[in-house]
C-alpha cells in the first residue's frame, strides 16, 4: 500500500497581477521507505508541494490521501493533529528552542505527543552522533550539530514521513554530508520515508528516487 | 532620506497599531485625570476666594476671630469697649483695622418631622446677622439660593445645604430653640454662610446628612429672643483687616502670616485674660480650613496623578520601542551597512514617542476640559452642595499636565533611540538567529522539570528588564485603585469601625444654659447609664492650631469600662489630678506637633493656660483631639460638662424630653447612617477610580504579553509545525501568564500599599489626618485582580497562535 497519494494537486494564489499557479496539477505516489529528493529551481513549487504534503497549506484543488485516508484540508487543529501523528519536519535554520538543552528539545516534542521517553531520546541522539552533547544548549553547539539535533527531534514521535526543506542550505559542504549521512542512518534505522527539498544537485546521491519540478509541475520522476 | 526612514519607521509602527492605541490611551487618560482634578482644585480655590472677598458678591470673611471662651456672651457695652480698646491699641503691622463687629452665634435645635413623619430634634447653630460689614450671609444668583435676609425678629434664613436635605423652602414655618423654649420662625430665605460652606457638625469632617444638622441666620433681635439673651450680647468679635493679610497655613512648615501672627499674639496677650477670649485666624475656622485643604489637595495631586499615569505610558512606549528595535535590528543593520549614519536612524525613534505623546496629550486635554472638568464641577456641586458661580480663568494647570506628560513620553524614546543608533551591523547580521538565553541559575533550577514547564519558566524570565518595567507599570496602576480601596477601607474602619469599637452611648445630649443637672436627673429617673463629658475647642500655646479638648469621666480601652472607649496605640491612660495634667493626644496631633509619650506642653483655654504631659497616644480619630479627665478639665475651664452621654435602652422615647433640656441631641444611629450614606455616595466615584486603575493594568499587561508572544513567533510556529496542539500551547501560555500575574500581583500589591501610605503621609494636613494600615483582604484582592487579568489574556494568545500563517512562517523558518 502506498504511504500517500496525490492526484492533480493544484495550489493557486490570487495576486494583484493575476493568479500564480504554484502547483499546477501534481500527481505523486510515494511508497514507504523511499528517500526522495525534490529538486528544482527557485519558484518551481517544491516548497509549496512540501507544505501541502505536511498539511501546512490547503490545496486549491486535487486529492491527497495518506495511508488511504483523506488528509484534512480545513480546520487548523485537524491539520495539526495529522502532522503530529504522521509528519516529522526539519527546517533550514534548525529552529531549536534556545532555552532548552539538546535533550530537552527532543523530550518536549515527545511531551507534545503525550509521551516522554528519555531512553528513546538518548537513542536518537546516539543515532545522530550527539550522545555527548545532551546537556548543551543550541547556542553552544555548531550548526551541523544543531541540524542533527533537529533531525533527532523530528524523529522523536516516530513519524511515518519526514520532510526537510533545504535542510543543508545553511551548512558548508562537509557539514552537509555529515548531516545527510546522519539523516539517512536515522531514517533507515527507524524505517521512515523521507522527502527532502533542495536546489543542490549534489544531494541526489542520497536519494532512492529523484523528482524534478518546474513551473508547478513534476517534470521528471526517476528511481535511482 | 530622513523622510524615507521616517516613513519606514511609521509603517513598522503601524503594524503594531493595537499597542500604539494602548500607549496613546494611557497618555490621554493621564492627562484627562490630571486636567479634571486640576480643574476641580483651581475652580474650588477661585470660588472660595470669590466668596470670601470684600465685594458686592462676596461675604467679606474676617481675618481674625475673637471668641468668648466657653461661648458665654459679652454684654453690649463690654463688646463695644472691647472693639474700642482694640482700635486704640491696634498694631498696623498687618494692615489697618477696617471693622470690628460683634456677633452672636449659639448652639440650638430645630424640631423637625423626619421623612417617616417621626418628630426629631436636629442639632443646630444659629447666627444673629443683620446686614453686617463682615462675615455676611452669601446669597449668589443661583438655583440653590432664594428669598432675602431676615429683617424681623421672627424670621430666619436657613442654610441651603440643610434646606435642600430637609426640604425646607421660603414661606415655611419652622420650630427652633436655643435653650429658651421652642419658637416658630418664618423661613424668608435659603442661603449660605462661610462658617458652613463645608456643611458638617462641629468637630466632624464628615458632611452632615438630612436631619442631623441645620444652621440658620436670624437678625440680632431674633437670636436674642430665641436664646433669651440681652440686646447687644455677643460671643464673637469679627475683625476685618485692610488688604486681607496672609495667614499661616496649617499645611506648610513655613509661616506665611508672620505679621498677622504677631498681631494675633498681641491681642491674645493683652485681651485674652481680661475678656476671657480666644483669638484665631482663618485656619481656626473648620469649614474655611477644610475647603482650603481640599482644594489645595486637589491642586497638589493633579501633577502627581498625571505623572504616575504618564510614567506607565512612558514605560509602555519604552518597551514597545525596544521590541520594535529588536524586530528591526536586521533592517537597521542593513541600513547601517549601506552607509546610513547614526544621526539619521535616531530621529525617528525620538520623534515616534513625541508624536504618540502629543496625540495622547491633545486627546486627554480636550476630554479633560470638556468632559472631565464639567463632571468634577458636578461632583463639587453635588458632594459639597456649593454653587459653581465662577468659571475657570487660569488654565495653567492644563499646561502643567500636558508638559509633564510630554516630557515623560519624549524621555521614554531616548534610550531606544540610542540603542538603535549604536547597533553594530556585523554583530547583528552574525547573531540574527540567536536568542538571548535565560540565566544559568534558572536553567539549573528548572532542568528537572518537564520540558514544557521549563520552557515556560525560562521564557518568562528571558527579558528581566521588560518584566521589571511591566511590574512597575502594573504596580503604579494598582497604586491608583489599590490606594483608593485602602483609603476607603481605612476611613470606614476609623468611622464605622471606630463607632462599633469605641462608642457605647446611644445619644449625646448637648447642654444649654440649664447645665447637666436636668439631663442627669432624667437619666437617673429613667435608669439610664450616663457619663458627663466636655468638648471644647482650644489651642496649644505657641502653635496656631485648634484642637478639641475632650474630657471623659472614665478612661477605658473597651466598652465594659466606659460609654466612650479609646484605642491606645502607645503609652498609658492618664492619671487624674496629676501635675502636670496627664493627657492623651491623637496620633495626628502627635505627628504634627512632634509629641511622643512623655512630651510636655502648655495649652490655653481662653485666658487660662495649663501644663500638660502626654501619657499616651490614641489612634482612630480624624479630628485633632486631646483627652483629659473631665474633672481636670472642669478645674481648668470652670465648665463641668458640655454634653452628657447616655446609653438609652431601646424603646425608651427621649427626644421630646431631652430636646427641651438641651441644645441638641446626636444619636449614634444617625451618625452611623450618616457615614454609611456618605460611603455609599462615594461608591460611584470610587468605582470610577477602580475601573481606571484596572483598565491601566489591563493595558500594561496586554502590551507586555503581546510583546512576549510576538517575540516567540519563531518558537511557537516551530512547535505548531511540529504538531503542537493549540491547547498544549495554551497550557504553556497559562503557566507563563500565571507566573507573571502572581509575581506582578504581589509586587504590585506591595507597591500599592507602600505607595498609598507614602501618598497619604505626604498629603495629610492638620485638618485631615489618618494612616493606611495593611488590609490583607484588599491585598489579596489586588493580587487576584492582576492574576485574573493576566490569565484572561491567555485566550487572546491562543487565538493569535491559531491565526498564525504557518505557510508564511515556514518560509521564514525554512
Amino acid at each position: 500500500m502506498p504511504l500517500f497519494e496525490i492526484s492533480n494537486l493544484k495550489r493557486h494564489y490570487e495576486m494583484a497581477s493575476g493568479a500564480v499557479k504554484a502547483l499546477d496539477g501534481v500527481d505523486l505516489v510515494v511508497e514507504p521507505g523511499e528517500r526522495i529528493v525534490l529538486l528544482g529551481p527557485s519558484g518551481s513549487g517544491k516548497t509549496t508541494l512540501l507544505n501541502c504534503i505536511a498539511a501546512l497549506d490547503i490545496p486549491t484543488d486535487g486529492g491527497y490521501t495518506f495511508e488511504s485516508e483523506p488528509v484534512p484540508a480545513k480546520g487548523s487543529e485537524k491539520m495539526t493533529s495529522f502532522r503530529r501523528a504522521n509528519i516529522g519536519y526539519v527546517f533550514q535554520f534548525f529552529n531549536l528552542l534556545q532555552d532548552l538543552t539538546v535533550l530537552e528539545n527532543i523530550l518536549l516534542i515527545q511531551e507534545l505527543s503525550g509521551g516522554r521517553d528519555v531512553e528513546r531520546a538518548m537513542d536518537l541522539l546516539k543515532l545522530v552522533g550527539l550522545s555527548e552533547e545532551v546537556n548543551r544548549f543550541p547556542s553552544e553547539i555548531s550548526g551541523g550539530q544543531q541540524q542533527r539535533v533537529a533531525i533527532a527531534r523530528s524523529l522523536a514521535k516516530s513519524p511515518k514521513l519526514l520532510l526537510g526543506d533545504e535542510l543543508t542550505g545553511n551548512l558548508d559542504s562537509e557539514t552537509s554530508s555529515m548531516v545527510m549521512e546522519a539523516l539517512i542512518r536515522a531514517c533507515e534505522a527507524e524505517q521512515i520515508t523521507t522527502i527532502m527539498v533542495t536546489h543542490d544537485e549534489s544531494m541526489k546521491k542520497y536519494a532512492t528516487r529523484l523528482i524534478r519540478m518546474d513551473s508547478g509541475r513534476i517534470v521528471s520522476d526517476e528511481r535511482l | 532620506m530622513g523622510l524615507l526612514l521616517l516613513k519606514r519607521l511609521l509603517r513598522s509602527l503601524w503594524r503594531t497599531r493595537l499597542r500604539l492605541v494602548a500607549v496613546v490611551l494611557l497618555v490621554a487618560i493621564g492627562v484627562f485625570a490630571g486636567v479634571s482634578f486640576g480643574a476641580y482644585g483651581k475652580t474650588a480655590s477661585t470660588i472660595y476666594a470669590s466668596i470670601y472677598s470684600d465685594t458686592d458678591d462676596g461675604v467679606n470673611l474676617p481675618d481674625l476671630w475673637i471668641e468668648s471662651a466657653g461661648g458665654a456672651p459679652w454684654g453690649e457695652e463690654q463688646a463695644s469697649n472691647f472693639c474700642g480698646e482694640l482700635r486704640a491699641s491696634w498694631n498696623d503691622l498687618s494692615g489697618g483695622l477696617a471693622a470690628c463687629e460683634p456677633r452672636l452665634k449659639v448652639d440650638g435645635v430645630m424640631f423637625w418631622d423626619d421623612e417617616s413623619g417621626e418628630p426629631s430634634v436636629v442639632s443646630a447653630i444659629w447666627h444673629g446677622i443683620d446686614e453686617g460689614e463682615v462675615h455676611r450671609v452669601w446669597m449668589p444668583e443661583h438655583e440653590f439660593v432664594s428669598g432675602r435676609l431676615a429683617a424681623a425678629n421672627d424670621e430666619v434664613v436657613i442654610d441651603s445645604h440643610a434646606a435642600s436635605m430637609m426640604e425646607i423652602s421660603v414661606g415655611d414655618e419652622v420650630e427652633i430653640g436655643a435653650g429658651s423654649g421652642r419658637m416658630t420662625f418664618s423661613v424668608v430665605g435659603v442661603a449660605f454662610h462661610a462658617d458652613h460652606l463645608y456643611f458638617a457638625l462641629p468637630g466632624s469632617i464628615m458632611p452632615a446628612t438630612a436631619g442631623t444638622f441645620v444652621t440658620g441666620y436670624l437678625t440680632d433681635e431674633g437670636l436674642e429672643r430665641l436664646g433669651g439673651y440681652s440686646q447687644g450680647d455677643a460671643n464673637y468679635l469679627l475683625l476685618d483687616i485692610e488688604g486681607t493679610p496672609a495667614y499661616d497655613l496649617l499645611s506648610t512648615e513655613i509661616n506665611e502670616g508672620e505679621q498677622l501672627n504677631t498681631v494675633l499674639e498681641g491681642i491674645r496677650d493683652e485681651f485674652g485674660e481680661p475678656y476671657g477670649a480666644m483669638v484665631y485666624d482663618r485656619s481656626g475656622v473648620e469649614s474655611v480650613e477644610f475647603l482650603r485643604a481640599d482644594s489645595e489637595g486637589a491642586e497638589k495631586s493633579y501633577p502627581v496623578v498625571t505623572g504616575m499615569l504618564a510614567i506607565v505610558a512612558g514605560i509602555t512606549i519604552f518597551l514597545s520601542l525596544q521590541r520594535l528595535i529588536l524586530s528591526q535590528q536586521r533592517e537597521i543593520a542593513i541600513l547601517r551597512t549601506l552607509g546610513v549614519p547614526k544621526g539619521s536612524i535616531m530621529p525617528g525613534f525620538i520623534l515616534a514617542p513625541i508624536v504618540l505623546g502629543l496625540i495622547g496629550v491633545i486627546l486627554g486635554a480636550i476630554l479633560g476640559l470638556y468632559v472631565g472638568a464639567p463632571m468634577m464641577m458636578g461632583v463639587f456641586e453635588e458632594m459639597l452642595g456649593l454653587p459653581v458661580v465662577v468659571g475657570l480663568s487660569d488654565f495653567s494647570f492644563v499646561w502643567v499636565n500636558c508638559s509633564v506628560a510630554m516630557v515623560i513620553a519624549a524621555l521614554s524614546g531616548i534610550r531606544p533611540a540610542f540603542i538603535a543608533a549604536r547597533l553594530q551591523p556585523l554583530e547583528v547580521l552574525r547573531s540574527e538567529h540567536s536568542v538571548k538565553l535565560s540565566y544559568r541559575w534558572l536553567q539549573r533550577f528548572t532542568h528537572k522539570l518537564p520540558p514544557a514547564l521549563a520552557l515556560s519558566l525560562r521564557s518568562t524570565i528571558r527579558k528581566p528588564m521588560r518584566l521589571m518595567f511591566t511590574f512597575m507599570g502594573v504596580g503604579l496602576s494598582m497604586l491608583i485603585f489599590g490606594s483608593m480601596q485602602m483609603m476607603m477601607d481605612s476611613i470606614e474602619d476609623v468611622t464605622l469601625g471606630g463607632m462599633d469599637r469605641n462608642i457605647g452611648w446611644t445619644a449625646q445630649v448637648a447642654l444649654g444654659n440649664q447645665g447637666d443637672a436636668p439631663v442627669v436627673a432624667w437619666a437617673t429617673d429613667n435608669n439610664v447609664e450616663y457619663e458627663r463629658s466636655i468638648q471644647l475647642p482650644f489651642s496649644v500655646v505657641g502653635e496656631n492650631k485648634q484642637l478639641v479638648a475632650t474630657g471623659l469621666d472614665q478612661f477605658s480601652t473597651d466598652l465594659d469600662g466606659s460609654l466612650s472607649a479609646i484605642t491606645l496605640s502607645v503609652g498609658e491612660m492618664p492619671a487624674v489630678s496629676s501635675t502636670p495634667l496627664e493627657v492623651l493626644v491623637d496620633e495626628g496631633t502627635a505627628h504634627f506637633l512632634g509629641w511622643e509619650v512623655g512630651s510636655l506642653g502648655t495649652v490655653g483655654f481662653g485666658a487660662s493656660e495649663v501644663d500638660v504631659s502626654v501619657s499616651g497616644i490614641t489612634t482612630g480619630e480624624m479630628a485633632r483631639t486631646m483627652y483629659f479627665h473631665r474633672s481636670d478639665l472642669e478645674e481648668v475651664t470652670g465648665i463641668p460638662a458640655t454634653s452628657v452621654l447616655l446609653a438609652i435602652p431601646e424603646g425608651l422615647d427621649f427626644s421630646q424630653d431631652l430636646g427641651a433640656l438641651s441644645v441638641g441631641i446626636t444619636e449614634i444611629s444617625g451618625l452611623r447612617e450618616t457615614f454609611t450614606t456618605l460611603m455609599n455616595q462615594q461608591q460611584q466615584f470610587f468605582n470610577a477610580i477602580l475601573f481606571l486603575g484596572v483598565l491601566i493594568a489591563i493595558v500594561v499587561l496586554f502590551n507586555t504579553l503581546l510583546m512576549n508572544l510576538s517575540e516567540r513567533d519563531l518558537e511557537l510556529a516551530t512547535l505548531r509545525v511540529l504538531g503542537a496542539s493549540i491547547w498544549r500551547l495554551g497550557s504553556m501560555l497559562l503557566v507563563e501568564h500565571l507566573i507573571i500575574g502572581v509575581v506582578g500581583g504581589i509586587l504590585g500589591a506591595f507597591i500599592s500599599l507602600y505607595g498609598a501610605q507614602a501618598m497619604i503621609a505626604s498629603s495629610v494636613q492638620w485638618a485631615f489626618f489618618f494612616k493606611i494600615e495593611p488590609n490583607w483582604t484588599i491585598i489579596y484582592s489586588l493580587i487576584t485582580t492582576v492574576v485574573v487579568i493576566s490569565v484572561a489574556l491567555v485566550p487572546f494568545g491562543m487565538w493569535r497562535i491559531s491565526k498564525m500563517e504557518l505557510v508564511e512562517k515556514v518560509k521564514t523558518l525554512g
